[in-house]
């Protein structure tokens, strides 16, 4: 009886909390600058899905520097919305050029293009962009739901868990990722070298500096992903032709009818669940979210043959699945302090330039930050919905400037964004050479992604490692000895090892393809 | 006779050559520490060692095939012309930034892209070279307060 009554308070204070935060959410982002930034996120973002040849990443550490005039919670609220927004417009390249607009998008060519070519571009248009909103409110429900007791548990976390912790992010990001394990684990190594330049902040001795004052402060993050990100996707389309064919057909009934809403809603469900759990994985992400939706929907579908001759359900799963992805990987970077994926490694360099260490006292030390960008993600997605059911015919005729035209305009950006970090022309010279190098890794197949992450992560891995060092008197054992490192160690072990079973990275190269 | 090697085997000794100068930089110029008690130049050499295998396993596993006598060489064939020369224009633009100011630099750098990769019309390339050249001037320099180069002639 007593612990029934216990059971309803805590229930009762659970409830009265959740409605506080919610109050706190939208007091925040109803401020009218906060709104207008949301709104302007949720466009660029927007746009940057709808136009080949800038990810989210690049797009993000592109706009980073014009933000640092604004608050942070304005900047981050913008940020964000450019991240889930490329998912609601990455969709509509997929389905009406065959060309994804960014890479959770590729599955939706599948099914999406054969739509198009059946004369219903409209529904799959129309199911992608509700598929997508409703995942997006949902995976903003759970983040609501799980954020807060996981910043409290992570309040545990000392030197060796956040160790533990970020090598287990690091094997994810390379062992989720579609290419080879090896080679992932290679640019996650030249990562962290990579995040090794510059003053080494307990013992102050410069490495691999060469005397140069620049590098002294370490490798600026924003042209290296600027540059791996943003030149690379130019230079490669600027090896086929430039013209694009948007495929020529009438969008209408955007609204799905009621067969396809039949189709489609366990799907979406289904997506938005596996999504957000996927997203809050360090490693996981939007593209591998799709990708896994894809592959479930068409594994316990009745008709799985049909998949990818054009079936409604085929866009609704990935594209529900990529947005609560999106969505859901706020969580491990909000909550305790580690990106999960490139995007989320960009958002929390903007995060540390601002002054604000994400983490687990993030949500009691800036709660209109946190309950902020919440706030954000139900107004965007509502935002996006509109942005892209009435909207499409404007988007599809952005699909159609010509990309010789729009090569320079992207070009011209990164130089400027890339300089505008610190007025300096050398991070310019440092996101151009390593556009070249990102250019020739795409050919010889080794992914951006894990070198990123590890870059960023590098310094605070060190210091991490350092500080336990410090605290075991010199002994390894501390990694094994504390049940949650144990915990993350062993599940970092087991996810490269799954990785070696033969048949799993077929199996998830078989769906892309 | 010339013997073609296998991508990997290209890429994995160029990665193990990196990795080498990784490891002979930090053995020569950082205290490594010890185990217990890491220096500075523990962590960079971790990083070159792992590189340094890793990159040694691709080669390895590249080896069955030997070498494969790829005819299809890793760069586009009929446009890396093009490629070389968006990058060099971009590397020129980086060293006279700062001579040229961002107005007269981006307008020039401009003209060229729309020249290199399906020629656009005079008219075209200098009109729109102009328009982006002034909406990223005003973007940037007056909008977002962004501290462009002025050049030696002051704008």
């Amino acid at each position: 009886m007593a612990e029934n009554a216990a059971a309803c308070r805590d229930l009762g204070v659970l409830t009265m909390d959740f409605f506080a935060n919610l109050s706190l959410a939208f007091s925040v982002i109803f401020q009218p600058n906060n709104l207008l930034f949301c709104f302007i996120g949720c466009l660029i973002g927007t746009l940057v899905g709808v136009l080949p040849g800038l990810g989210p990443p690049a797009a993000i550490a592109l706009l980073l520097p014009s933000t640092l005039h604004m608050s942070p919670v304005a900047a981050i609220i913008m940020l964000g919305g450019i991240y889930y927004g490329a998912m609601y417009g990455g969709s509509t390249t997929s389905i009406l050029v065959n060309i994804p607009g960014e890479a959770a998008s590729v599955v939706t060519c599948l099914d999406g293009y054969q739509l198009a070519r059946q004369g219903r571009a409209g529904p799959a248009l129309g199911m992608s962009a509700f598929g997508s909103f409703f995942a997006g409110t949902v995976a903003t429900l759970f983040i609501m739901m799980v954020a807060p007791p996981l910043a409290r548990f992570a309040l545990k976390f000392g030197p060796p868990e956040y160790f533990s912790l970020m090598f287990l992010g690091l094997t994810l990001v390379t062992s989720l990722g579609t290419g080879s394990l090896i080679k992932g684990l290679m640019m996650a190594a030249v990562g962290i070298f990579l995040g090794t330049i510059g003053t080494d902040i307990i013992s102050g001795v410069e490495r691999f500096t060469y005397g140069s004052y620049t590098l002294m402060d370490g490798l600026g993050f924003i042209p290296v992903i600027m540059g791996l990100f943003g030149i690379p996707e130019v230079l490669e389309n600027l090896e086929g032709s430039l013209k694009r064919e948007v495929y020529k057909t009438k969008i209408s009934h955007i609204f799905p009818t009621l067969k396809d809403w039949g189709d489609s809603i366990w799907a979406m469900i289904r997506g938005s669940f596996l999504g957000f759990f996927i997203g809050i994985l360090p490693g996981g992400g939007p593209m591998i979210a799709s990708l896994a939706a894809y592959a479930t929907e068409k594994r316990i579908s009745k008709h799985p043959e049909k998949f990818g001759t054009g079936v409604i359900e085929g866009v609704a799963a990935p594209e529900a699945a990529n947005n609560a992805a999106s969505q859901g990987a706020f969580i491990p970077l909000l909550c305790l302090g580690v990106p999960g994926n490139a995007t989320m490694a960009v958002l929390m360099g903007a995060l540390l330039i601002y002054g604000i260490k994400p983490g687990p006292f993030l949500i009691d030390k800036h709660p209109d930050l946190f309950w902020g960008v919440i706030g954000s993600m139900y107004v965007g997605n509502l935002t996006l919905l509109v942005l892209n059911l009435p909207l499409i015919g404007l988007w599809v005729r952005f699909l159609k400037i010509p990309y010789a035209i729009l090569y320079p305009l992207i070009l011209v950006f990164t130089l400027v964004g890339s300089y505008s970090v610190n007025n300096s022309i050398y991070e310019v010279i440092t996101m151009i050479l390593f556009g070249v190098v990102g250019y020739v890794m795409k050919k010889f197949k080794y992914e951006g992604a894990p070198l990123i992450l590890a870059l960023v992560l590098s310094p605070l891995m060190e210091n991490a490692l350092r500080q336990s060092l410090i605290l075991s008197h010199g002994s390894f054992d501390i990694f094994f000895t504390r049940p949650i490192s144990l915990v993350l160690f062993v599940a970092a072990l087991l996810s490269l090892a799954s990785q070696m079973a033969p048949g799993f990275r077929k199996k998830l190269s078989k769906t892309e393809g | 006779m010339v013997l073609a090697m296998k991508r990997d085997q290209k890429s994995s000794l160029a990665w193990f050559a990196f990795a080498l100068y990784i490891c002979v930089e930090t053995a020569r110029k950082l205290p490594i520490g010890t185990w217990g008690d890491p220096g500075p130049g523990f962590w960079p050499l971790g990083a070159g060692l792992i590189l340094g295998g890793l990159a040694a396993l691709v080669f390895l596993k590249s080896l069955p095939g030997k070498f494969s006598g790829e005819k299809v060489p890793w760069y586009p064939l009929h446009t890396w012309k093009q490629i070389v020369a968006v990058l060099l224009a971009l590397l020129l633009y980086a060293a006279t930034m700062e001579f040229l100011g961002f107005l007269l630099g981006t307008f020039l750098l401009l003209i060229f892209l729309f020249r290199v990769a399906e020629p656009q019309r005079w008219t075209v390339a200098l009109g729109a070279s102009a328009l982006i050249s002034l909406a990223a001037y005003g973007l940037f320099e007056k909008w977002l307060r962004t501290q462009l180069p002025a050049g030696i002639w002051g704008f």
